[in-house]
């Protein structure tokens, strides 16, 4: 299959350049450090309250850990800013692979799944702590699957792809 | 300096922490003193801590040695047992952790616990004699046997070396393909995930984030924390045997190593300076006090770094000096 123009002009472009061969401390890894923190950011609060739903460390009180979404907030968007950054860096690598767009749809169940969750369950101010946990432990266990699902399809996106860059590879 | 120097530094510590937690946790049940068998199980765990730069500056060090026949063989003996005894350790160190938790949870450890940290201490404390042993046999010609012989085994060596791994066969296994690895850094960034969301979030609590959440239940999630961490001990141990020469001149992993013993070094200041016997008293909406917060924020810097450093140790390997060939 021929491999779109669009992704050699995205990858011939200044930024995209920039990101991959610049000497700066601040290209392409740097970028990709921030995009771990950001999956930290993210994942780890989330994980927390999936777990506390599920039963672990039942003393804390479910309603107490509704500010842990403003951490989830902004691992959400730190994950999109450098996920769209490491994209324009390498778009053949990230395009030309399926595992990606796996990838994209699982983490778009995640995110949906968080905020559903953090709808039925957390905005609703008239709940007891054990109708929150009846409310929301099929959405925890599933939260849990789907983050994990997409570390590993992000991970492996490092193992799977065909071409690194425009008119490379196979 | 070179790792062999870091090796020489460390390589001591394991065996005599570990024979004194073992000799303060069987004198323990004689009086039935809590106090001594708490010290015992706080030394087991860390010592597994320290057994990891341990072990792993071993296998750096090997580089800066003279390879003659002799030497290979003695050093190939000294690192299957310190790969058994690395094991062991771990898992020594694992259950005292769990011993110390039970204690404070139900204010007593669970027979099980007792038992099995007695039988795996006891393991340790011969794999470490073993262990030694063979690693001073490699250096120290005047204690040898035979000098000028190949490897020999006394009744003690032979009777242990049959059930010591073959610590080459056990690398190759480990990057058999790149899918080991891939699976290996998969669940290392699924234990990152659990560290950061356990350990993460009570650093940020203490410092003051999200106050709703009542500081002294935090602390039940300190089990998931460590599950993290012990996933990615496990994972990054067998990922580092795999392909060990990525890694031996590799400055950000050598960092990374150091920022993980001073996070041991700042969990032992928080649960034994009596700041953790403070915030067990904080409920919603209490403020942590100052002691707590530069604890909790050192912790949090520090795990910041591991992350940092581990990032960037595939972008600065063979950064260090290479021995002399």
């Amino acid at each position: 299959m021929a491999i779109p123009e669009f992704l050699n002009t995205i990858e011939q472009s200044a930024l995209s350049t920039w990101i991959r061969e610049t000497d700066s401390i601040f290209g392409f890894y740097f970028v990709l450090l921030l995009h771990n923190f950001a999956l930290a950011t993210l994942v780890g609060p989330s994980a927390f309250i999936d777990l506390r739903l599920l039963g672990a460390a039942r003393q804390i009180p479910v309603k107490s850990l509704k500010p842990l979404y403003n951490v989830i907030t902004l691992g959400i968007a730190l994950a999109t800013v450098t996920g769209v950054l490491l994209l324009i860096a390498y778009p053949t690598k990230a395009l030309t692979n399926p595992l990606f767009y796996f990838k994209l749809l699982v983490i778009g169940f995640g995110v949906a799944t968080v905020y559903r969750l953090k709808a039925k369950v957390f905005d609703n101010d008239s709940m007891s702590e054990s109708e929150m946990i009846v409310a929301g432990k099929t959405m925890a266990k599933w939260s849990i699957v789907l983050w994990i699902a997409a570390i590993t399809a992000g991970r492996l996106l490092a193992y799977t792809y065909t071409h690194l860059l425009y008119g490379q590879g196979e | 300096m070179n790792l062999a120097h870091l090796h020489l530094l460390l390589n001591h510590w394991p065996i005599i922490g570990t024979l004194i937690a073992f000799a303060l946790y069987a004198v323990s049940f004689l009086g039935k003193n809590e106090d001594l068998r708490r010290g015992g199980l706080i030394i087991f765990a860390a010592m597994a801590l320290l057994s990891i730069p341990t072990f792993l500056s071993g296998l750096a060090a090997q580089a800066w040695m003279k390879h003659d026949t002799i030497t290979t063989a003695l050093m190939k003996r000294h690192e299957n047992a310190a790969l058994l005894t690395l094991g062991l350790i771990l898992v020594t160190g694992t259950l005292s952790l769990w011993g110390l938790w039970q204690t404070y949870r139900d204010g007593h450890m669970a027979k099980w616990a007792t038992a099995s940290i007695l039988l795996f201490a006891t393991l340790t404390v011969i794999m470490v004699i073993r262990t030694g042993n063979t690693g001073g046999d490699i250096r120290h010609t005047e204690v040898r046997e035979h000098p000028d012989a190949m490897v020999t085994e006394g009744t003690f060596g032979s009777i242990v070396h049959a059930f010591e791994p073959n610590a080459a066969k056990f690398g190759h296994a480990m990057s058999y393909t790149k899918w080991c690895t891939a699976i290996l850094m998969d669940l290392h960034f699924v234990g990152l995930c659990l560290v950061i969301g356990a350990i993460g979030i009570t650093d940020l609590r203490i410092m003051g984030l999200a106050k709703v959440i009542p500081l002294k239940l935090l602390h039940q999630l300190v089990p998931w924390g460590l599950l993290g961490l012990g996933i990615n001990v496990v994972t990054g141990l067998m990922t580092y045997i795999g392909e060990p020469t990525d890694y031996n001149f590799d400055a950000p992993f050598w960092l990374k190593m150091g920022a993980l013993m001073l996070l041991g070094l700042n969990a032992g200041v928080f649960y034994l300076s009596g700041t953790f016997d403070h915030i067990q008293r904080l409920g919603a909406g209490d403020d942590a006090p100052i002691s707590a917060k530069l604890i909790a924020t050192s912790s949090l810097v520090l795990w910041v770094a591991v992350i940092v450093l581990g990032r960037y140790i595939q972008v600065y390997s063979h950064n260090m000096p290479l021995p002399p060939t």
